[in-house]
């Protein structure tokens, strides 16, 4: 396993090579970058199969060369459940990437592209699997800058160069949290060590425990995109290349999920009480938020974006939910809210690249984001449409794909919560079911939005009329994602079991027994009067009620008579484009529903000849407030400056200076020494 | 008669070279002709060198035998000739633009020594049994540090400063070879090769500075700032 392990590596390895090699020789540099990331991943998978199947813990150490410090690696159940989601989207992604890259060979550097991508798998691969805060560290600062580099890809748009930079002061600031919070914890423990840091955090003072978790938790919260830390997101993963977007929203963000699960489960015994419903509390706001700000968007990678601080959002859910179990000593229901955190992790990371995918695909073929100026892709495209369909099915959280098991869990441990002794968490949890419903509504609401403006009805615009299918290796790689949403839908009984060694090892329950009791096609939760649901018997019984109706016609339509006959056009002659619902239209509701958090501005010019009730033009413009950005980083930013300001006096620019406050400095030094 | 195998007389020996590796010292905070500067720095590191040789005769290391003929070679021989020939080439004035003038730097040369005599008697324990050797070249040569640093801020022009930063090198290089006899020899080549490259970048940094300011006035180096 280890040698597959390292394999794997040096294929990623090769791939940057392949990649910079090439950078005279586009083809040749796609082709081997992409070749060699493909082989990598599947080499990842099926040594993180192995690690699962194994159990326990496999660490061995890479010489490093630097005294004092190590690459030591280590792979438990935790790190080979990630590496395998990381393994099977750089898989799918990999396969895609072929055809897709193709279409900028001669405008774009894609040697360079095909580089940045290895080292993104690769370090990726590293953070999931460092044994020590320092190995850890740089492996996060390595993906940190790779990832800037792919967002920055199509630098020569200003919009892109913000993301871009926005991306890296918000990721090294969280890293500075990282930081300090892996210092305090190395003091404590006497080591830079993962395995030294087990428990070690809940052995110190009760503040110290406190600011820990908060560092941790805002730190990976960054990265995660957690609500009021996301603001970068919604701005990077739209401008990168899609195959980029995929591997960010799919696979990056969940880097702060790894990351808060190894603190709050491994380094924390049992975080505070007050952590947990943090965690929760910040799962909601981010979910519900996350999906009010995709509702009002009409580019479809922001609206995925926004879309998958949502999903982070979920995933907290659960996590917060089994943090609190832990507290209050339920270690079984813990272990159900674990997994349900857990399982929704991998199942974000297929969905949301099989979205992002399937938008670079209509990208591909139309060159807009703007699903106003899409409609009608369903008859050109029709395998990117029904794989898009399938991802807007799973992220709605709608029976029976892979959405809806993981959903299905929150709820049920959101559930159990209500019969848990304590007061608090009798009013916290409902609240939070509660939320969590409106949110999947929401989200069901938002991808009708998104798949029926975009692939139904009439093009909207010359493009969208032009469109073309995707070319195969495209097809295919949202195809494996697809297909993927489908196994882990229907098969989620099976699947269940991988959870046992990782909540053993972090919680010391295997909980998956209790899941799956009831027979081999159910999920029951394993609370007392907890539901029970089958995947495969409701996937049946679709199959079934979708025949019910040709079993009708067969029986006594056949013998009918058929008209045919225009679309009721209110009798205006003629039904073009323009009488089609718009995504503005789509969501007029929930912006007056909702105005108080989206304040939203419109301005409506109508210009006349005659009289105002026949208008020749009307222009209409709707935007709504980003209240984060005005409200918390605007006047941050303001501040920054001005304290950036004050320093600069210190700041002469003047040699003479510099050696001055250096040498003023050692003689202080030198002196304090000698009296100490 | 039996100097050469007494190394008590070694001791005073490398004691009395280092006095005057730091009057050498002090005479460069004083002397005003960049020249002769680098003339006084060339002798200074002549008798680095001889202490090293010093060292590893009287202490049979025979590896100090090559930093000693390093020193000689690079700090004593070759660096002070690329330097002059620099003075000749960029045509400078050969005349050094003290910020401080000339008296008052000698007088707060006076005072870094007796600073680093204040730190260097708290690292000498006569009952732990340590040889007097490091008794007072550690002060010279922190002394010899501490003035150097000052002469880097004293000066305006870049060429100035990089003879301040070599003889300031000069002072690392007494304290260790006095105090360690002679640090791993990696540890040398590694030290000389440093100030190899320091030299060599920093000559081609000040035609940049003189191309794009016309002087060698680093003060002027305060332009560049946003």
């Amino acid at each position: 396993m280890t040698v597959l392990f390292t394999a794997g590596l040096i294929a990623y390895l090769a791939g940057a090579v392949a990649g910079i090699a090439g950078v005279r020789a586009p083809r040749r540099a796609r082709i081997g970058a992409f070749s060699f990331a493909l082989v990598g991943a599947l080499l990842e998978i099926v040594a993180a199969i192995g690690a699962l199947a194994q159990g326990g813990v496999t660490a061995w150490t890479l010489p490093s060369g630097v005294p004092l410090f190590s690459w030591a690696i280590r792979v438990n159940a935790l790190s080979a459940y990630f590496n395998l989601t990381l393994g099977i989207l750089a898989a799918a992604v990999s396969i895609y990437s072929f055809g897709y890259v193709r279409a900028m060979e001669g405008r774009r550097n894609i040697g360079v592209l095909g580089c940045f991508y290895n080292i993104l798998l690769l370090s990726l691969t590293l953070v999931f699997v460092a044994g020590n805060a320092f190995f850890f560290l740089v492996a996060w600062e390595v993906m940190a800058l790779a990832a800037w580099a792919l967002v920055s890809f199509e630098h020569e748009k200003a919009r892109t160069r913000r993301a871009g930079m926005l991306f890296l002061i918000m990721s090294h600031a969280g890293s500075g949290l990282l930081l300090v919070g892996f210092l305090i914890l190395a003091r404590a423990s006497g080591s830079l060590d993962f395995a030294t840091f087990h428990h070690a955090a809940s052995a110190l003072p009760a503040w110290q425990q406190g600011a820990v978790f908060l560092l941790f938790f805002l730190g990976f919260g960054v990265k995660a995109g957690v609500v009021p830390l996301h603001v970068w997101l919604p701005e990077a993963h739209p401008v990168s290349p899609s195959n980029i977007s995929a591997l960010m929203s799919g696979i990056v963000i969940k880097t702060g999920i790894y990351g808060m699960a190894l603190v709050f489960f491994d380094f924390f015994d049992a975080p505070p009480a007050w952590a947990g419903i943090l965690v929760l509390g910040a799962g909601v706001l981010s979910a519900l938020l996350g999906v009010l700000y995709a509702l009002m968007e009409h580019d479809l990678k922001r609206l995925l974006a926004y879309h998958s601080i949502e999903n982070i959002g979920i995933i907290l859910i659960g996590f917060g939910a089994a943090m609190v179990f832990r507290a209050l000593g339920h270690p079984a229901m813990a272990g159900v809210a674990l997994i349900a955190g857990l399982y929704h992790t991998l199942n974000h990371a297929i969905f949301k690249s099989l979205l992002f995918l399937g938008a670079g695909s209509v990208h591909y073929s139309t060159g807009t984001r703007n699903m106003e100026e899409m409609g009608g892709l369903i008859r050109p495209m029709p395998v990117t449409a029904l794989c898009f369909l399938i991802g807007a099915v799973a992220i709605s959280g709608l029976p029976p794909l892979n959405g809806f098991v993981s959903e299905w869990l929150t709820y049920q441990a959101l559930l159990a919560g209500f019969g848990s002794t304590q007061t608090l968490t009798r009013v916290i949890f409902p609240i939070a079911g509660a939320l969590l419903a409106l949110t999947a509504a929401l989200a069901a609401a938002c991808f009708v939005k998104a798949f029926g403006i975009s692939f139904l009805a009439l093009p909207r615009s010359e493009n969208a009329a032009q469109a073309h299918e995707a070319p195969l290796s495209m097809r295919l790689g949202m195809g494996f994602l697809a297909a993927g949403c489908v196994a882990l839908g229907l098969g989620a009984t099976w699947f269940l079991p991988v959870f046992d060694p990782i909540t053993e090892q972090l919680i010391g329950v295997r909980a998956s027994s209790a899941l799956t009791a009831a027979n081999g096609f159910a999920i029951s939760a394993g609370a007392p009067h907890a539901g029970t649901v089958s995947t495969v018997g409701i996937a049946a019984m679709l199959v079934l009620l979708s025949a019910l109706p040709a079993l009708f016609w067969l029986v006594w339509g056949r013998a009918g008579r058929r008209a045919t006959g225009p679309t009721w056009d209110c009798g205006l002659p003629g039904l073009t484009a323009d009488n089609e619902y718009t995504a503005t239209g789509f969501s007029k509701p929930f912006r007056m529903i909702f105005s108080a958090l989206y304040r939203p501005r419109r301005e409506i010019q109508a210009e006349y000849e005659v009289s105002p009730y026949y208008p020749t033009a009307i222009r209409f413009e709707s935007e709504i407030e980003p209240s984060f950005e005005k409200r918390m980083y605007d006047p941050l930013r303001g501040w920054l400056y001005r304290m950036a300001g004050r320093m600069r006096s210190v700041q002469a620019g003047s040699i003479h200076a510099y050696l001055a406050y250096i040498f003023v400095a050692l003689l202080a030094l030198l002196l304090f020494g000698v009296r100490g | 008669m039996n100097l050469l195998h007494n190394p008590e007389f070694g001791d005073k020996l490398v004691t009395l070279m280092a006095a005057f590796v730091l009057v050498l010292q002090i005479a460069m905070v004083g002397q005003r002709s960049l020249v002769m500067n680098i003339r006084l720095f060339a002798a200074q590191s002549l008798l680095l060198g001889a202490i090293a040789g010093s060292i590893a005769w009287y202490n049979h290391a025979p590896h100090i035998f090559i930093a000693a003929g390093m020193t000689v070679l690079l700090k004593g021989i070759l660096v002070p000739i690329v330097l002059e020939r620099l003075v000749d080439r960029i045509d400078i004035h050969h005349e050094i633009a003290p910020i401080v003038n000339t008296p008052l730097s000698i007088i707060i040369s006076g005072a870094l020594t007796l600073v680093a005599y204040l730190v260097g008697e708290s690292f000498y324990h006569p009952e732990a049994g340590a040889g007097s050797l490091g008794h007072n070249t550690l002060s010279v040569a922190i002394s010899v540090f501490l003035i150097g640093f000052f002469m880097m801020i004293n000066r305006r022009k870049a060429l100035s400063q990089v003879l301040a930063l070599l003889t300031l090198e000069n002072g690392i290089f007494l304290a260790a070879t006095c105090l360690t006899y002679g640090m791993p020899l990696i540890v040398e080549l590694g030290v000389f090769f440093d100030v190899l490259v320091a030299v060599l970048v920093l000559g081609i940094l000040m035609y940049r500075i003189r191309e794009s300011f016309e002087s060698m006035d680093v003060s002027k180096l305060r332009r560049l700032r946003g």
